[in-house]
This record gives C-alpha cells, sequence and structure tokens, in this order.
C-alpha cells in the first residue's frame, strides 16, 4: 500500500512537473500574468489612490476585499485556539513558588501553606525552574521598545516601502511575546490581558470591515474609499490614500492581538497560568 | 440601500462576529440576540436578492468600485441566489434552535461559538455569490477554518477527527488553490466571467484540462466524494450536536453549488463534458459513492454515523446529477442541494436532540422514543421519508428529477444505485423505528450506557428543549412544503440558472 501510494506520488508530481514547463517563462513581459490586468496596476495606481507602493495599493484597495477576509481569516484562528484550548477550571497546583526580588532567593510553598504576606517583595514564578537571569530580562527589556516603534513604522510607511499591517502586526505581536518568553506569562498577561487581547484582535477586524461598512453608510459601495471623502475632508483620490492607512492600522492591531492570544493559549495548554 | 444587498449579505455577519466576541467580555447575554438578527438580516437580503434576480435577472455589485478584472465583483444569478436563500435559511434555523443547547454544551465558550457559527456562516454565504476565483479560496478559508474549530470540541474522538478533517481539508483547499494558480499564470485574471472569457482562445491546451482536474480534485476532497471522504464520518459523529446539523447540511452543498459554478462559468459546459474525458469517470465515482455509502450507512451502530454515512452518498446523487449533463439530471441536482440541506438539517437536529436528551446515540438504547420524545421523533419519521424519497416530501421529487435524467442519458448504471440507496434508506430508518417503537424499554440496561442521569431530575428521557422542538417542526413541515412547491422551483428557478440549450 505504502509503495503504491508512493509510485502515485511520482507520478503525479512528474505529471505536474511536465506541465510546468508549458508555463510561461520566469519574468517574461509577455506572459498574461504581466499583459493583462498588471499593467493597468503599474499605470494607474499613482493617478487611482496615489499611493507609490503598488502592492499596498493592489493588496489594500484594488482587492481590498479579500484582505478584509484574510485578517478575518488570522481573527478566526486565534478565535479557534481560544475555543478549542481555553480551560478556565483551575486546579490548584501541589506546590507555588515565589521569588523574593531584592535577593533573588526562590521559595516553595506546599499545598496548604501561608503565601508571603508582602507581595511587593515577592512575585510569584512558574513552577517548572527559571533561572533569575538579569541579563536576558534586562537585554530583552531594552530591546522591546525599539522592536515596536520600528513595528509602528512597519505600518505607517506601508504606502512607500515593502510593509503594512501584517508585516508590522506581526513585529510588535513578537516583541510582545518576546517579552513574555524573557519574564514569564503571568508578568505578561499583568500587562496585556487576555481580554485586552480578544478585544483588541477583534476591535481590528471591526475597524477594516467597520471602514468598509462606513463608505456604504455614505453613499458609496462596501469599502469604496471615495465615500470617506466627505468624512475626512478630502478629495476622493486621497481619500483612498488615507483609508488605507486606516485599514492598515486595523489589520496591524489585529495580528498583533490575535499573535499574542494565540502565544497565551498554546504556550500553557489553555491554562494561561504559567507556560514558556 | 437596495443597491448594496450583495455587500450585506456577507458585511453584516462578519461584523456581527466581531462585535459577539468584543461583547462576550461584557455582557453576555447580548450576543445571541445579535447573532440571530445578523442571521436573520443575512437571510432578509438574501431572499430580496433572489426576487430582484427573479425580476430583473442577474445582479453586479463591484467591491471597492473597481470593475472586474481590476477589482472583485460579486455576481448573484438564479443558481446562487436559490442557494443562498436555502443556505442562510437553514444557517437561521440552527441558530434558532441551539441556544439552550449550545448554553450547556459550551458555558463559558458560547460567546466564542456564536462569533465562528457566523464565521462559518458569511465565509459560506461569500462562497456562493463571489464572482472572483480568488475570493472564493479566502471566503473557503474562513468557513473551513471556523468549520474545524467548531467541530473539534465534541466529546470523545472529535479533537481526533476534527484534526484529521484539518488535513485532509487543508489538501482539498491547496488543490483548489493551485488550480487557481495555473488558471492565473494561462489567462492573467482571476475574475470567473473575465477567464470565462479568455480560455476558449487558449484551447486545447493541456494546462487548462490540468487547472480543470486541481479544481475539481480539491473540491472533491472538500465535498467528500467517495474515496476522498475518510475525513467525513468520524468529524460529523462526534461534533457538538449543534454544530454537526449547521455543517453536515451546508458544507458538502456549498462544495457541490462551487464544482457546479466552476465547471460551468469558468470553464464551460462544452469544455468540461465534451474535451475533457472526465464525466464518464467521475459519473461512475458517484454510483460508487451512492452504493458504499448506502451499504456503510448499513453498517453503523450509532444513530449519527448513519446519518453521516447517508450524507456520503448524497453527495455521490448530486455530483451524479450533474455530471449526467442533461437538463434534468442537472435540474435534479440543484434541486437537490436545496431539499437535501433541509434533509440533512431536520434529521441531524432530530438525532442531536436525542442525543442531548438520551445522551447516547447507540441505536439498540433508542428503545421507547417514541413514548418520551413524541415530536422530535415526528419530525425524524418527516425527514426520513423524505431521504427515502415518499411523494409528499421534497425528497421525492429531486429524486425523480435525477432518476429521469438518468434514463434519459441512458446511465442505468446511476439509476440502479439511485433505488438502491433509497432501498437501504428505507431499511434503515425503518430499523430505528422499529427498535424506538417496539423494542421494550428496560431501564436498567438502558442506564447502563449512560454516563449521567438526564437533566430533568425525573431520571426519565423528556421532550426536547422548546426552541430547538420548535425549529425541528417547523423544518419537517418545510420538507413537506418544499415537496409541494418544487415544480414553481424547477421551472421558475433552476431552468433558468442552466446553460441554455441543454437538452
Amino acid at each position: 500500500m505504502r509503495l503504491l501510494g508512493f509510485i502515485t506520488v511520482v507520478l503525479l508530481g512528474g505529471l505536474l512537473f511536465h506541465l510546468s514547463l508549458d508555463f510561461p517563462d520566469l519574468g517574461d513581459a509577455s506572459s498574461p500574468a504581466a499583459t493583462h490586468v498588471s499593467p493597468y496596476y503599474i499605470e494607474h495606481t499613482m493617478e487611482d489612490t496615489s499611493v507609490p507602493n503598488i502592492v499596498t495599493a493592489v493588496l489594500a484597495d484594488y482587492r481590498g476585499y479579500d484582505t478584509l477576509f484574510e485578517t478575518a481569516v488570522i481573527f478566526s484562528a486565534g478565535l479557534a485556539c481560544f475555543f478549542l484550548m481555553r480551560i478556565s477550571e483551575r486546579t490548584a497546583p501541589k506546590a507555588r513558588f515565589y521569588r523574593h526580588l531584592p535577593t533573588g532567593l526562590t521559595l516553595r510553598i506546599e499545598k496548604g501553606g501561608k503565601i508571603p504576606e508582602d507581595t511587593r517583595e515577592f512575585e510569584r514564578i512558574d513552577s517548572v525552574w527559571v533561572p533569575y537571569d538579569v541579563i536576558i530580562t534586562m537585554t530583552c527589556r531594552l530591546v522591546v521598545p525599539f522592536i515596536q516603534l520600528f513595528a509602528l513604522y512597519v505600518i505607517a510607511h506601508g504606502h512607500h516601502s515593502p510593509g503594512g499591517g501584517f508585516q508590522g502586526g506581526v513585529i510588535f505581536g513578537a516583541a510582545i511575546i518576546l517579552y513574555a518568553i524573557s519574564n514569564n506569562l503571568r508578568r505578561t498577561l499583568r500587562r496585556m490581558s487576555e481580554r485586552m487581547s480578544a478585544l483588541f484582535g477583534s476591535v481590528g477586524v471591526i475597524i477594516y470591515g467597520g471602514t468598509g461598512m462606513l463608505c456604504l453608510l455614505l453613499g458609496a459601495g462596501f469599502l469604496d474609499y471615495r465615500g470617506m471623502a466627505s468624512l475626512l475632508g478630502v478629495d476622493p483620490v486621497s481619500a483612498r490614500s488615507y483609508s488605507i492607512l486606516i485599514v492598515e492600522t486595523g489589520v496591524g492591531l489585529a495580528v498583533t492581538a490575535v499573535m499574542v492570544w494565540i502565544y497565551y493559549n498554546l504556550s500553557s495548554a489553555g491554562k494561561q497560568d504559567e507556560g514558556l | 440601500m437596495k443597491e448594496q444587498l450583495p455587500a450585506l449579505i456577507v458585511a453584516v455577519p462578519l461584523l456581527a462576529a466581531l462585535l459577539v466576541t468584543a461583547l462576550w467580555w461584557f455582557d453576555r447575554r447580548l450576543c445571541f440576540p445579535i447573532a440571530i438578527a445578523a442571521v436573520g438580516a443575512s437571510l432578509a437580503a438574501a431572499v430580496t436578492l433572489l426576487l430582484r434576480v427573479l425580476s430583473e435577472g442577474a445582479v453586479d455589485y463591484y467591491l471597492g468600485g473597481w470593475p472586474p478584472p481590476v477589482g472583485i465583483a460579486y455576481r448573484i444569478d438564479h443558481l446562487n441566489g436559490l442557494i443562498a436563500v436555502a443556505v442562510s435559511l437553514v444557517s437561521f434555523l440552527n441558530l434558532a434552535a441551539c441556544r439552550t443547547v449550545a448554553e450547556q454544551e459550551f458555558r463559558e465558550k458560547t460567546g466564542a461559538f456564536y462569533a465562528l457559527y457566523l464565521l462559518f456562516t458569511t465565509g459560506l454565504l461569500g462562497i456562493l455569490i463571489t464572482g472572483d476565483a480568488f475570493n472564493l479560496y479566502v471566503l473557503l478559508e474562513i468557513s473551513s477554518l471556523t468549520g474545524y474549530a467548531l467541530l473539534g470540541l465534541g466529546p470523545g474522538r472529535a479533537f481526533l477527527s476534527g484534526l484529521n478533517y484539518v488535513f485532509m481539508g487543508t489538501v482539498g483547499a491547496s488543490l483548489y488553490l493551485l488550480g487557481i494558480g495555473y488558471l492565473y499564470v494561462i489567462t492573467g485574471s482571476l475574475n470567473m466571467a473575465d477567464i470565462a472569457a479568455i480560455l476558449p482562445s487558449l484551447l486545447p491546451s493541456n494546462l487548462v484540462i490540468m487547472a480543470f482536474v486541481l479544481c475539481l480534485t480539491g473540491l472533491f476532497v472538500k465535498m467528500a466524494l467517495l474515496p476522498l471522504h475518510g475525513w467525513l464520518p468520524n468529524a460529523y459523529t462526534y461534533a457538538p450536536s449543534m454544530v454537526s446539523s449547521l455543517i453536515a447540511p451546508l458544507t458538502t452543498k456549498v462544495m457541490i453549488y462551487v464544482m457546479i459554478r466552476i465547471t460551468l462559468s469558468v470553464f464551460s459546459f462544452d469544455f468540461a463534458f465534451d474535451e475533457t474525458l472526465l464525466r464518464l469517470p467521475i459519473l461512475w465515482l458517484a454510483i460508487l459513492a451512492i452504493t458504499i455509502g448506502s451499504l456503510m450507512a448499513l453498517s453503523q451502530r450509532r444513530l449519527k454515523k448513519m446519518l453521516s454515512y447517508i450524507v456520503v452518498a448524497e453527495v455521490g446523487y448530486m455530483v451524479g446529477g450533474f455530471w449526467l449533463g442533461n437538463r434534468s439530471g442537472m435540474s435534479g441536482a440543484v434541486l437537490h442541494i436545496i431539499n437535501d440541506a433541509f434533509m440533512t438539517l431536520c434529521v441531524f437536529l432530530a438525532a442531536g436532540a436525542i442525543a442531548f436528551k438520551a445522551e447516547d446515540d447507540r441505536l439498540r438504547n433508542l428503545t421507547g422514543l417514541f413514548r418520551t420524545m413524541p415530536a422530535t421523533m415526528a419530525a425524524l419519521v418527516v425527514g426520513a421519508l423524505s431521504l427515502i424519497g415518499i411523494p409528499p416530501t421534497c425528497g421525492f421529487f429531486s429524486k425523480w428529477y435525477l432518476i429521469s435524467g438518468g434514463i434519459e442519458a441512458g446511465q442505468y448504471g446511476f439509476v440502479a444505485a439511485l433505488i438502491f440507496s433509497s432501498l437501504v434508506n428505507g431499511i434503515l430508518f425503518f430499523r430505528v423505528f422499529e427498535i424506538c417503537y417496539f423494542e421494550p424499554t428496560s431501564p436498567p440496561h438502558a442506564y447502563r450506557y449512560r454516563r449521567t442521569v438526564p437533566a430533568a431530575g425525573t431520571g426519565a428521557v423528556t421532550e426536547a428543549p422548546a426552541d430547538l422542538l420548535t425549529v425541528l417542526i417547523a423544518t419537517a413541515v418545510l420538507l413537506i412544503v418544499l415537496g409541494l412547491y418544487s415544480g414553481e422551483i424547477v421551472t421558475r428557478v433552476i431552468h433558468l440558472a442552466l446553460p441554455p440549450g441543454l437538452s
């Protein structure tokens, strides 16, 4: 049976390979893909949308409807992880661990034992051994703001250079995940709770879909950014450009929040107490 | 506002899903009303659109104001207008039915359930009305992803069967995407009508045939046509009951619609039926699906698994009917998409009610159900009669078209498979009825297989929750109403959806 499967795969793969010889050459200027729709984008993007980056214009305006749903796909992924993995019933662990912050000493408290009173000096830590590593914690802490700043640049600069909401959102989310890995999940959850990540995730997609809906309510079609012209107080072409920035911001917010949300659920197997 | 209906069908449930997720963290009571209002709005928009299509012809809508092929276009004609009404109605009915059960099954995750439910519906409706081959893939992703999540949260082996579905479904969707990629390389366009206009000038071409085969194979995985059906029975059996009654009626039917759409509107009828040699092999696959699906259903001991195998056989009906390539066969296939959606909804809702109240769906433990849940069983009887194909119910009429199409095309193997499958369905359901009606109830024996004592407190199985029961009975009545009006549906809608000049 395994041999039969192997032979089928080889035959079909060979067929696909053979047929790909009929494809136009890579970068062939006379291929259908390069002559049918692409010239329109290349020639008209600037006058249609006043966005210098053609990729951004195609992504967020010409085919912006696909991108709305791609963002919704990412949101669905976060929601699916939550739906399948989240466990809310808590069972008391056998032992709890506290770190005395000034000295770095670790305290182990058995079930039923008393918790240190001054919680400002003690911090609860994960039950798997976590070294008190000042270098890693401090380095990551110093790096995180710069990563976040760069992420904002990538989101905002999608008009002119490679970048945009998806890439910037991933970088921003990665910064928060870096913080979670170098510190711990509890501390990160205090900074950005699960509720906050779920809310930001949905708000991000609502910004995108809501912009579309707003255009519709203002008299243009769904996602026809020209409708935003009167609201933004600019001409229709600039309205497209500004609206692209708005939806890119929404995408960035959604991607950031969903990445963090998925990390919370995956790293702690849905318990969201400790992990990694 | 009337011009904007095509966008609203999809945008309203999408935004409602996001709103439900956000509001769940503040006020949990708001979620269900928002969800049902959104699906209701979609249903209303779909009905209005169908009426408009009937009076004025196909409706186009350009998203973002960009005309195709530069932008994405929606195109609603008789075919997808009709199916969109059916899909939104099934989704609406099931949502109206599911509140009590869902709140007990999902507890603190009910908000996420409603949000995923809405996203799933959004995805399917988007697949139906889009006129863009790539946009279809994006929405396919949404509906698959949410479908995996919903199916995975059942009891027992649901996680594993859901994972299996993830693998198979991803392969299927990737094959479809590869096919679209081929088409883009050949034509440089993603809009269906535009591709259809370019393709004839490129024929004959091996690449076009390969693109067609890749798309079809991907869709066959997604619709679970027989050799590729492995994911379906377990995924539907172990799913939460209110999820299987949503996904079982809709996913496979929408995928069959996509097959019809791709075949007729992207590649042409002449290309698909005359220039490729696919017609007979697919027809024989369908015959195999009907026969083996029915036989497998016969060997099951659990109600939901038996119904899942009937779904596998029904896929064969529609695929076979379409690939007969004549007017009766295709009409039968499209009519059966509508009818089968409601029949499957009816029987899966009844099975869900039984699983919820009796907490067991093994056939031998279903004794005495006609006494304890009379209304649920009455609805199940109507659904079963429709699946068998007894005249006043709608199942008879689509089967009639399919069989006469088979005879006209001279495909007696297909006719024989249909009749065989109807007989097997008869045996299947009358076996269930016999157990439920005549077998003596022996409480100690039945109790041994229950995990807990039923919720009623008295220890006895009682009638299904009121909301579920109301919808169930409404669906059963709908099956008969659809049957009575099937002539109207065929002559006024479906015949206009098929390519003109079909024999």
